[in-house]
């Protein structure tokens, strides 16, 4: 395993005035392994006290991915922790900490290396004085359940009794890991933090946030994208009981529509103000607002669609390998299709909302966000503040899948409290959620495959054109990136290959969603692969794997290398887990489709009933990962499942779509979920290496939806092309 | 404003409020029970799930006048120390993703075993197929409420 030192200079010990050892970090400079420039500064992420506790500040926000557990649990491991003496608090949002956002399932991987050193560290302090104590050498001692042992002579010294002398001692410049074969904590299903509380409606999420003297508000926004205000009349709202103001929010006095990449302005609309939530939900109802559209394009989901159906013949060049063209002209047949992918919404179980104090010297925040970096960032061009001005806390937020990458409803709040003087609490309703998200993308794409005379691909075309969430709102000009990314499937794997990208201009707010482009491209390049198989009489697996070709570092793009070898082990392991090579009765089929992503490799296996009334019954699913090490199996397969009946979910029913310009679901009676009586059985296998932990959020998704489908023709004979698979079937 | 006199978790509590207010509101703002979730407002999700006289009732859509008639139990109510063995069973099969939903979850079940102490998938599905869960923690949920069940028979 490569980078198995721990180095001293992100790391700085120190001694409180209670005796307790405080453990600081250099945040930067472990991320990205250069030494830090001086006159740098230490954050505190762990202490250490008389008695022994360890108490550990979770940077990265909780939005039920785990981290709050995962990455304190790494940290642990190599210190030698008790893990029933660690205690996990929440860190507020601090520039130092860098890289705090949740999201890309990046927080281990980025962390891996910075909890391991912070702990070896630490580690190698608390020997040291224990050897000085118990006058027996280093080498014989060891930490374990928060106490120095000498196994020996069953000698031990615990934590509490060594912290004081331990900020004394002068780190070494590198210093080796633990082997993960020694591991006690990572690689145990540790119950996550916080379960006492989640279970008793004890936890605080950003929606429970109380402040004295804080009122509530809620907003009207303008339901059709881009557009404004004309004219509102509150004079109803403003006379109702518990109502105590109404405020425009108008995103022309802040600099207009857009803040900065990834900084996105907020929604022209109305706010009510009042003595509580309900009575500023029913002062809304009561607004009379003329809406201003001039501006709007007024779109509709047929029309987007057709517009990306013509853009496929108007593209750029995003990768080409070989010549496509000429593998073409010699082919011995082609295959050519087309798929479309809906537009989705987040619906985090929770609702958009933050509570802000903006007081004359600090801008005081509370909010449920994956980005406080943007929020940061959004609050210094509003309101032109000082860094040092704003404090953010992170309560968990209950969900949110990409949603709260973007800081809209923050800036809501944040205006509404300095113009009432006083703390407000923001809260969506779930409409106003449903309708002013920051949507997945929907796309065409097109595929076509030049095959040889045994129906082996020679040449690889996908053709991809949409809005893409890297334009905002329909900015003229190419987009900072594009929906079909060069590393995409099968890049490195067909000698005569072409990307291409059409990109259509739209007013729609758009956004990243779990699993962003693997989530939308693993469908209809998974879907194909499957129908070359067919198109071949040959199995699925069977092709997919002689497609891959043999075990080898197959090159993608750079020093980026894609490990055939660990694929192939997925997917020989998912074909015996799954029995896939027995049959099945009449009406049921499996369905197959396997990915890499975020440095993970999945094999899925989805098994499928057919009901007569085309009603789709999930009957089960396997999965093999290899994602490395596995830190925390409880929490990894919470990820696993989660993320493969949310690619269900969005298989089955998801679909957002527009008229005139507007969204037209609103809740979930419209804009459906996945229930519990619909749910299958997940089982789920971990392969077992010691390679460094990779993310694992996201990577179950992509595969799960081809998967599905690939199993429904298999079952049926009827091939989707077009998500989502209800509205392919009249039921 | 009205008052109404409620009968929460075993205590009786005044509270002044909109004859229409639901008990969601007034169990979060006014009696501050932010153990009750708001989801969606409309009866859809089951977040907001409380009791009324042991039935699971959508407290979104429940008024506070309504509620004047019988006993409410909030997650709040189930335990002190989170040791019910619903809570129990919960924190054993390490089932909350974000935990939003939870409660509700948790309530449906109470009522559920309230009435059935050896619940059937069937049964399960009946009873909690109101509750989202956005995250998906269905397949532990399930395994949870038996696990629930085995220990309230024990
Ligand atoms: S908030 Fe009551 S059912 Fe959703
Ligand atoms: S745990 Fe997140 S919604 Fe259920």
């Amino acid at each position: 395993m490569k980078n198995t030192l721990g180095r001293r200079n992100f790391i700085k010990l120190t001694a409180s005035a209670s005796g307790a050892l405080v453990i600081g970090v250099h945040f930067q400079s472990c991320v990205t392994g250069k030494t830090p420039a001086k006159n740098f500064e230490f954050l505190p992420l762990v202490t250490i006290d008389t008695e022994g506790e360890v108490t550990l500040i979770a940077k990265n926000p909780e939005i039920g991915q785990g981290v709050k557990t995962s990455l304190p649990m790494i940290l642990a491991e190599e210190l030698g922790a008790d893990w029933k003496k660690v205690k996990v608090i929440q860190g507020d949002f601090n520039e130092k900490y860098d890289e705090q956002w949740a999201g890309g399932s990046y927080a281990v991987i980025l962390n891996w290396d910075l909890m391991r050193t912070a702990g070896a560290q630490v580690r190698f302090a608390l020997i040291t004085v224990a050897s000085q104590k118990l006058k027996l050498p280093a080498a014989e001692l060891i930490s374990k359940n928060g106490s120095v042992v000498h196994q020996a002579s069953g000698k031990s010294i615990p934590f509490g009794d060594l912290v004081k002398e331990a900020a004394q001692i002068p780190l070494p410049d590198e210093i080796e890991f633990k082997p993960s074969d020694s591991y006690t904590i990572v690689g145990q299903p540790i119950p996550q933090v916080d379960l006492d509380k989640m279970v008793s409606g004890k936890m605080e999420y950003g929606i429970d946030i109380k402040r004295p003297g804080m009122v509530y508000a809620t907003v009207r926004k303008n339901p059709v994208f881009d557009g404004g205000i004309s004219e509102f009349d509150s004079t109803v709202a403003k006379a109702m009981e518990g109502v105590i103001e109404v405020l425009e929010l108008d995103n022309k006095k802040y600099g207009g529509r857009l803040i900065g990449p990834n900084s996105p302005n907020f929604v022209n609309g109305v706010a009510v103000i009042a003595n509580s939530t309900w009575a500023a939900f029913k002062g809304a109802e009561k607004l009379k607002v003329v809406w201003n559209n001039t501006e709007s394009r007024k779109e509709n989901t047929d029309e987007i669609f057709d517009r990306f159906h013509a853009q496929l013949s108007n593209t750029s060049i995003e990768r080409e390998d070989g010549n496509f063209a000429l593998a073409k002209r010699e082919a011995a047949s082609t295959l050519e299709k087309v798929y479309e992918v809906p537009f989705l919404a987040h619906a985090t179980m929770e609702p958009m909302n933050c509570t802000v104090d903006f007081g004359d010297e600090v801008c005081e925040v509370w909010a449920p966000t994956q980005n406080p970096e943007a929020l940061q960032e959004g609050l210094i061009k509003l309101f032109d503040l000082k860094p040092e001005q704003i404090k953010i806390h992170l309560p968990r937020a209950g969900g949110a899948f990409g949603r709260r990458y973007y800081v809209d409803y923050a800036m809501d709040a944040a205006i509404l409290s300095k113009e009432m003087g006083k703390p407000v609490k923001l809260t969506w309703t779930r409409e106003e959620d449903t309708k002013h998200d920051w949507y997945r993308p929907g796309s065409v794409q097109k595929l076509t495959a030049t095959l040889d005379k045994d129906g082996m691909v020679t040449g690889w075309q996908h053709i991809l054109a949409n809005a893409s969430r890297k334009t905002s709102l329909g900015r003229e000009g190419r987009p900072a990136g594009t929906e079909i990314d060069e590393y995409e499937f099968p890049a490195g794997f067909v000698p005569n290959l072409q990307f291409e990208y059409g990109h259509v201009l739209s007013d729609v707010p758009l956004g990243q969603w779990r699993a962003v482009a693997p989530g939308a491209n693993a469908f209809p390049i998974q879907s194909f692969l499957d129908e070359m198989a067919f198109k071949n009489n040959m199995d699925p697996i069977d092709y997919f794997l002689k497609f891959i070709g043999p075990a080898r570092m197959v090159p993608v793009v750079g020093e980026y290398e894609f490990d055939n070898a660990r694929f192939i082990q997925v997917i020989e392991k998912v074909r015996k887990n799954s029995d896939w090579d027995t049959s099945l009765p009449e009406g049921q089929g499996r369905g197959f489709a396997a990915r890499k992503m975020s440095g993970s490799f999945i094999a899925e296996v989805v098994t499928v009933d057919v009901l007569e009334n085309n009603k789709v019954n999930i009957l089960k699913v396997d999965v093999v990962v290899d994602c490395g090490i596995v830190v925390n199996p409880s929490g990894a397969k919470a990820q696993v499942e989660g993320a493969i009946l949310e690619g269900f979910c969005a298989a089955l029913y998801g679909e957002i779509t527009f008229k005139d310009g507007a969204t037209e679901q609103s809740n979930f009676h419209n804009y459906r979920w996945m229930r519990m009586n619909e749910t299958p059985e997940i089982h789920i296998e971990f392969i077992k290496n010691d390679l460094p932990p990779r993310g694992l959020g996201e990577p179950p998704l992509p595969p799960a939806i081809p998967a599905l489908t690939n199993a429904i023709f298999a079952a049926t004979g009827k091939r989707i092309r077009k998500l989502p698979i209800v509205s392919n079937f009249d039921t | 404003m009205p008052s109404y006199a409620l009968n929460i978790n075993f205590e009786r509590k005044e509270v002044i409020a909109d004859s229409d207010t639901p008990l969601l509101w007034v169990l979060r703002d006014v009696l501050e029970l932010t153990g009750t979730k708001y989801g969606c407002g409309q009866g859809l999700c089951g977040a907001c799930t409380v009791l009324h006289n042991g039935n699971p009732i959508r407290s979104c859509s429940l008024t506070v006048e309504s509620a004047t008639k019988g006993e409410i139990t909030t997650i709040e109510g189930i335990s002190e120390n989170s040791d019910h063995p619903i809570q129990m069973a919960w924190m054993e099969m390490d089932v909350p993703q974000c935990g939003y939903c939870q409660s509700g979850q948790i309530m449906s079940t109470y009522s559920l075993l309230s009435k059935n102490t050896n619940p059937s998938d069937e049964d399960i599905n009946t009873a909690l197929s109101g509750n989202i869960c956005r995250c998906g923690t269905y397949g532990r949920v399930k395994k949870a409420v038996k696990l629930a069940s085995n220990k309230m028979n024990k």
